[in-house]
């Protein structure tokens, strides 16, 4: 009757799009409800310690641009953001001599490649444990070895100066590797009559580095840039574990500070806002970025 | 086959999802109601066997002294929330042990949670949800006003008047540092106060004791401390910057209050107060004592003391085994310097029983609540750790003088029994005490304008304190 | 011109000296970095093969005066790693096999499928890839909760169930393989589901390993959540469990580092043991993505 009306191809349509429904339902409960929920939420004064939440308008959002959540956030943006400028170095720039330094075929080199890299298979709660151990102010191999050469110890965690630095020597063990992994296989992809062609015009390595290989990677720079950017702005694991966000909240970054108004104070409705907040604030970014560096890029055709 | 699934799966999604969008939506206006508990009650009502709601209503309304009520019937598994760290496993083992065995119908399951913050996120988060809330549960002192505050405890009064059980023979300290509005919300569990160990054996060579008044500390810590050239060889005493407990004594000694009685300000800027500071500031300076923070800060402060690169360390009395065992000289336990008062205050933790729980669990948890608090339980632990032995019975009679045989360091604590008060109870004590810590931590250790850093904590704190 | 021959046999052979310590300048470089790359995790193997007194000492020892294997059967049993073990792996298992059954079925609708709106719902999908859990985890939060998940398997997996990233790895796949073969399958009679598992998938063997490989470690090291969801000892996983491993033994002495680093040792080896078998798939796995 009826159903057989629908044609052969609406069917098939239909097939195709039940393939994706579960992967789609799952999204929409998972990360596009809780968005909406975060709104409502930050319009209430809701603590988890009480069954009961009244809506108070605006109160949240002028705690936090008007009120003292204002120096709360403003902190939370300048370390978060002093992190991912520390990141982003490592990655990009270290990533980049490492490559350099690596770029060697022979079994060994290969060896050494993936040792390098291996770090970044490491947990970051493990890797975090580590650094704790070696950071120890007292028993800790570093400041032994900085006593050794007749430096002072340093309270690596314990100080405000260096607690941030810590953080970032833990998350550059890891991330170096990375970067140096992709521009290398980058590199590889770079045509090699390019740099003949420059050889026969008496260019030294220097002047093929700064005009044939920098140049030819920009678009894996750009992509480094752009996920290492976003992946630091979401940093937490190794905050948690190294530091808590302090000393005094000298490492209180955004991620961390939007757990500890959760799950510490219990103070919902804050988290929310700081929340929002820094979502809107990685979309900011992120479609920033691209815009940017889409002009800036060098593609290779 | 897989079409099947997805929309059996897309079935249980979207109706999940109606159903957190209908519990989330809004009434609109002041309006007071619970966000998303709805489902969650049902869940917990219907798990419980459908007897749960009205039961507790009909508990709440008719608080009858009637015994029988709170009998355990049928066998039952309860968990109990713990923060007992692995030095204390085979006292609790025994404990648990000795209460599954007391009896046939309850049998106790401990699990260690973690260290109270984390006891508290995991509670805190159960209560919120409805569900996963263990039977009974510890919580840390300060703790129990916005737990009764928030409807998280059982009223433990009609429990105490149907079982007669013995509440009179805790402390008046003790029982007030339990209950919130005068209602029994929890109760003490284990109980210790701050004091200060020294090593007893650098004080006989100098012939010095820890200083009674908190004004003649300078000379005390000039007189242990050693300091060559601007780098301490040996710290007068190790104060724990980690936890704000440690210190607030000597705030409410000097007559600050901390929270005013108008409840939403505090006098954290007062004169006194910022007295204190300056004082601890200067002897931070000298390389006279060292402020403990960070994450390792307890570790190193107790490395410290054992390498005798410490005269002092404030600490709770819970830990005099641990030192006394790992320290090759003699520890000697004192009360810390007084103010104008010589006050302390309670910390440990307190027993309690979620009020989300059905009627049958907390009947079974109440049983197991009196034995960990029943005398014979509470000695062990006095014993076998730190802990201060709670109960009138001993502390007055000739069992305390037996354990003061046994522990001679006590002599202090029981000395002072009568001054050791309950912790400062406000529902935003917990968020004025992470401000507070962070802000003496900062202006020990760094060099930063004092005056205008406490102008910023006070301003701060106030805000926590009219929001909460 | 003899002159200039020898010049040019003078430069040949500098350019050869020079090219020979470039080579050893590089040689040496490479080694101390991967020197310093590999020394944490020897400092973590080494100490936690160490007694308590050893670590304490002032002057490190490189390696252990005596092999203390103990200290890994003090962790398993004071702080139950078995139990983190077992939660850890059924956890990654649960997250894996969703991941990869939802991912596949939509990245084959999001490339061989066709039904209106498909554009529109791929941005949808990729517009998750810009929503973090660290934003929305109070929300996802109080549902598992509400819905009973706490401290349970299906709390920790079901937030993880699907990624937008191995949807949209599987997708830039599946669009290279020509349609052609699909439609050949299509004529032999083969349905959707035969299709994916008969064509697809053998076609696409490599990357999706290493892409499943990927996701499986991020799924063995996750921390955030499960830290969040299980805060129960009895659901609780490797990286949360080492993580505590501190409160643990706090109280107990005052340095147990070499416990811990032996908590760490075996909380890391299997994804390091995987990374070594499978160092081919895990070195392109990263790189993949970045070709895109």
């Amino acid at each position: 009757m009826k159903k057989n009306k629908i044609s052969p191809r609406t069917i098939s349509a239909l097939k195709d799009f039940i393939c994706v429904v579960p992967a789609l339902i799952f999204l929409a409960v998972f990360t596009y409800y809780p968005i909406c929920k975060l709104v409502q939420i930050s319009f209430t004064d809701w603590n988890l310690l009480n069954d009961r939440w009244n809506y108070v308008g605006l109160k949240n959002w002028i705690w936090l641009f008007h009120g003292s959540g204002t120096k709360h956030l403003l902190n939370s943006l300048r370390v978060t953001v002093l992190y991912s400028i520390g990141e982003l170095t490592i990655t990009l720039v270290g990533g980049m001599i490492l490559a350099l330094v690596f770029n060697r075929m022979s079994r060994s080199f290969s060896l050494m490649r993936a040792i390098v890299f291996m770090p970044k298979y490491v947990a970051m709660s493990s890797a975090a444990v580590i650094y704790l151990w070696i950071l120890n102010t007292d028993t800790g191999i570093l400041n032994y070895l900085l006593r050794a050469v007749g430096l002072p110890a340093v309270d690596w965690l314990g100080n405000r100066h260096t607690a941030l630095i810590s953080v970032l020597m833990l998350t550059g063990w890891r991330a170096i590797g990375y970067g140096m992994m992709i521009y290398l296989s980058a590199m590889i992809g770079i045509p090699r009559d390019y740099y003949e062609a420059a050889a026969l015009d008496g260019a030294t390595s220097a002047q093929k580095f700064w005009k044939i290989t920098l140049p030819m990677l920009s678009p894996t720079t750009l992509f480094l840039f752009v996920t290492t950017f976003i992946s630091s702005m979401k940093v937490f694991q190794s905050v948690d574990i190294l530091t808590s966000g302090g000393p005094y909240r000298s490492t209180e970054v955004f991620v961390y500070k939007i757990y500890l108004y959760a799950m510490e104070d219990f103070r919902m409705d804050r988290a929310s806002v700081i929340a929002i907040a820094f979502f809107i604030l990685l979309l900011v970014v992120t479609a920033s970025t691209f815009k940017i560096s889409n002009k800036n890029v060098h593609y290779d055709s | 086959m897989k079409k099947m699934l997805a929309v059996t799966l897309a079935a249980a999604m979207t109706a999940g999802l109606l159903a957190g969008c209908s519990g989330g939506g809004s009434t609109g206006g002041g309006a007071a109601k619970a966000p998303e508990t709805t489902a969650a009650q049902e869940t917990t009502a219907a798990a419980a066997g459908g007897e749960k709601t009205d039961e507790t209503k009909a508990e709440a309304a008719a608080p009858a002294a009637d015994a029988s009520k709170y009998e355990v019937t049928e066998p039952i598994t309860i968990q109990w929330w713990h923060a007992l760290e692995d030095q204390y496993s085979q006292t609790v083992q025994d404990v648990v042990d000795g209460f599954n065995s007391s009896q046939d119908l309850i049998t106790v399951e401990p699990v260690y949670v973690g260290n109270y913050a984390a006891v508290n996120e995991a509670l805190v988060a159960a209560h919120a949800a409805g569900t996963g809330l263990p039977a009974i549960t510890v919580a840390n002192t300060p703790y129990v006003a916005e737990y009764g505050a928030g409807g998280l405890t059982e009223d433990l009064t009609p429990y105490i008047e149907a079982t007669g059980f013995e509440i009179d023979d805790f402390g008046k300290g003790l029982v007030d540092a339990t209950s919130y509005e005068d209602k029994q919300v929890a109760l003490p569990f284990l109980i210790s106060t701050q004091v200060m160990y020294y090593n007893k054996d650098i004080a006989d060579e100098l012939g010095v004791t820890i200083p009674e008044k908190f004004d003649d500390m300078d000379q005390f810590l000039e007189a242990v401390s050693v300091v060559n050239n601007g780098t301490t060889e040996r710290y007068g005493t190790i104060i724990p910057g980690w936890d704000q407990w440690y210190f607030e004594t000597f705030y409410l000694n000097k007559d600050v209050k901390i929270i005013n009685d108008d409840r939403i300000s505090t006098d954290l800027d007062s004169e006194a107060a910022t007295g204190l500071v300056n004082k601890f500031k200067e002897w931070c300076d000298k390389g006279y004592i060292y402020w403990a923070n960070g994450e390792d800060a307890s570790s190193i402060m107790r490395q410290n003391f054992i390498d005798k690169k410490a005269f002092s360390v404030c600490h709770t009395s819970s830990l005099y085994n641990t030192y006394v065992d790992k320290c090759d000289f003699e520890v000697g336990m004192s009360w810390l310097p007084a103010g104008d008062t010589k006050n302390q205050e309670i910390g440990g933790c307190v027993l309690l029983i979620p009020s989300k729980n059905d009627q049958a669990t907390k009947n079974a948890a109440w049983q197991f609540l009196s034995y960990l608090c029943s005398k014979e339980v509470n000695m062990k632990w006095a014993k076998e750790t730190g802990y201060i032995p709670t109960r009138n019975s001993v502390l007055h009679t000739d069992e305390g003088v037996k354990f003061l045989e046994e522990k001679p360091a006590f002599q202090c604590i029981f000395d002072n029994l009568d001054l050791i008060n309950p912790r400062i109870q406000h529902p935003g004590w917990s968020q004025l005490a992470t401000i507070w810590k962070n802000y003496m931590a900062e202006m020990m250790i760094e060099d930063v304008d004092i005056p205008s850093k406490i102008e910023d904590m006070t301003e701060e704190i106030n805000e926590v304190l009219e929001d909460s | 011109m003899n002159g200039n021959e020898k010049s040019y046999l003078d430069r040949q052979l500098a350019a050869k000296r020079n090219k020979k310590i470039k080579a050893v300048i590089q040689y040496v470089l490479a080694i101390i970095i991967t020197l310093i790359a590999v020394f944490p995790l020897y400092w973590m193997i080494s100490s936690s093969l160490k007694s308590q007194e050893e670590i304490l000492l002032l002057k490190p020892t490189l390696w252990p005066h005596e092999i203390h294997l103990e200290n890994y059967s003090n962790v398993f049993q004071r702080a139950n790693f078995g139990k983190y073990y077992y939660n850890t792996i059924v956890m990654t298992v649960g997250i894996l096999s969703s991941q990869i059954i939802t991912g596949i079925f939509a990245a084959y609708g999001f490339s061989k499928g066709k039904f209106k709106g498909q554009n529109l719902l791929f941005m949808v999908v990729l517009g998750a890839l810009m929503i973090p859990l660290q934003v929305t985890f109070i929300p996802i939060y109080i549902m598992c909760a509400n819905w009973g998940l706490a401290d349970t398997f299906l709390g920790l997996i079901l937030p993880e169930c699907v990624s937008p990233y191995y949807i949209f790895m599987l997708r830039q796949t599946f669009m290279a393989i020509d349609d052609s073969y699909i439609d050949a399958a299509k004529v032999d009679g083969l349905g959707r589901i035969g299709i994916i598992t008969k064509i697809l998938t053998p076609m696409c063997k490599s990357t999706l390993f290493t892409v499943t490989l990927v996701t499986f470690t991020n799924g063995w090291n996750s921390y955030f959540w499960p830290k969040i969801i299980a805060k129960n000892e009895h659901r609780r996983v490797l990286t949360v469990g080492l993580a505590q491993l501190r409160n643990t033994f706090a109280g107990q002495s005052t340095m147990n580092n070499h416990e811990i680093m032996a908590g760490a040792v075996m909380a890391i080896l299997p994804v390091v043991v995987l990374f070594f078998i499978f160092q081919k798939y895990m070195l392109t796995g990263y790189s993949k993505a970045a070709m895109k």
